[in-house]
């Protein structure tokens, strides 16, 4: 075995955060849009019409179903070419899409967790639907969410390296590059390794972070 | 779009069928094992083995399993020519030691939720604990593991397509393949959406019928 060269990293490093700050927005613009779409999809749900609720279950069925490589081609050789998106944005589109269907269940599970009581009695004060979800439920709600949620995040964060498989420059993508320009794989991908940590690390503190402010205050 | 062409393309993509069910039956094994060991390291009154554990946990589940892959393809023969494996053991490599990583977790759970009372009725009939593990305490948290068991290898059956990435000819490759070739998008995407859509339906109605087997008899 050659002895490990650890200066490589140091050559490596400007090309290594730029790919890093690439999956860093990948993560953050996905997060956003499946934070919607999961939203949109969990009311649906629990809606009243059958036909939003059924178009609902069929969504979160299909799309949990299949793995998250195959909804990124949809994205991108599909969706992608015909509407002319850029890679990034394909990869955004197909990542928002997959998660959005674990995001629907999370935030409805949230939702159903709030207690029946607090729909009757926020009905009884006269609070019409929309107020009544806002200000009562939803808030009631995030709290039983936020585990779930944040443990969701940490496997979407992961699920960005697949952005990789169609030509975005990441920091999977990088690495698996610089790994073969360089004949240094050891040195390349641990050091794309501890960056996935700190970042999951991050995210599991903030969670904490979040579950402290939001529990209740007795 | 045609459905004709989704025919003609089926044939093909199936003949990586039984490599992805290959690859996700290994896996699925080993990573079992793996599970089932780190779980009890972790429940061990041995703080080293709680400690390796939890590590182990930590690092794994951190990491997105397309570097684990890259990995376990590019560095591990960088390491030693003796870890130089073929790409589809790369894939069960790291596919089970990403799979177990979750086990763990399902499996530890289910062992803790076997009440203590359990326990201190073996201990008073005179069992060993290796005894009351495997008589008492197993047997009864099967029932409690099922749901997360079968939904970490429902990820790890989708997670099988990440193999096409360092080159196992599975199904998700030979769409990519024909992507590639034929130019054509849609049919083979669909053709091989439906496969994984049956294969998660499969695994979905094998969780129902294994909590039906392990129900409580009252």
């Amino acid at each position: 075995m050659d002895s490990w060269d650890w200066s490589i990293i140091q050559r490596t490093w400007p090309l290594m955060r730029d790919a890093t700050w690439v999956t860093i927005n990948l993560f953050a613009w996905s997060l956003v849009l499946a934070t919607g779409l999961g939203f949109v999809l969990a009311l649906m749900r629990m809606s009243s019409i059958s036909c939003l609720r059924w178009l609902s279950t069929l969504y979160v069925l299909i799309f949990r179903g299949l793995p998250a490589l195959i909804i990124l081609f949809f994205a991108y050789f599909w969706v992608g070419r015909n509407l002319s998106l850029s890679p990034f944005q394909s990869g955004v589109v197909g990542l928002s899409v997959a998660a959005g269907a674990y995001k629907a269940e999370i935030i409805r599970a949230g939702l159903l967790a709030v207690g029946r009581g607090q729909y009757e009695a926020s009905e009884a004060l006269g609070l019409s639907r929309a107020h009544q979800m806002r200000r009562i439920i939803i808030p009631q709600g995030v709290r039983v969410m936020i585990p779930n949620y944040m443990s969701n995040a940490t496997l979407l964060l992961k699920s960005t390296s697949l952005a990789s498989v169609i030509g975005i420059t990441e920091l999977t993508g990088l690495s698996r590059q610089l790994a073969n320009s360089t004949f240094k794989p050891i040195e390349i991908l641990t050091a794309a390794g501890l960056i996935y940590l700190a970042l999951t690390t991050v995210l599991t503190v903030s969670q904490e972070i979040l579950e402290r402010r939001f529990s209740l205050k007795t | 779009m045609n459905i004709e062409t989704i025919q003609e393309y089926l044939p093909i993509i199936l003949k990586g069928f039984w490599i992805t069910v290959h690859l996700f039956l290994w896996s699925l094994l080993f990573s079992t094992v793996g599970g089932f060991i780190l779980a009890l390291m972790r429940l061990s009154p041995i703080a080293t083995f709680r400690w390796i554990s939890a590590v182990i946990g930590w690092l794994f589940r951190g990491i997105p399993l397309l570097l684990l892959l890259f990995y376990a393809f590019f560095a591990l023969p960088a390491i030693s020519r003796s870890l130089m494996f073929e790409p589809f053991w790369a894939a069960v490599l790291g596919l089970s030691i990403w799979t177990a990583a979750y086990q763990s977790e399902a499996i530890r759970s289910g062992i803790i939720s076997v009440e203590k009372g359990q326990i201190e009725a073996s201990e008073t009939l005179g069992m060993t604990k290796r005894y009351y593990m495997r008589r008492i305490i197993i047997p009864q948290s099967i029932r409690i593991m099922i749901p997360p068991f079968i939904g970490n290898a429902i990820n790890t059956m989708k997670q099988t397509s990440l193999a096409a990435v360092i080159t196992v000819p599975e199904m998700t490759l030979l769409a990519r393949q024909i992507i590639s070739e034929d130019f054509k998008v849609a049919e083979p995407l669909l053709a091989l959406a439906s496969i994984y859509l049956l294969l998660t339906t499969i695994l979905l109605m094998a969780q129902q019928g294994l909590e039906r087997i392990f129900r409580l008899k009252v």
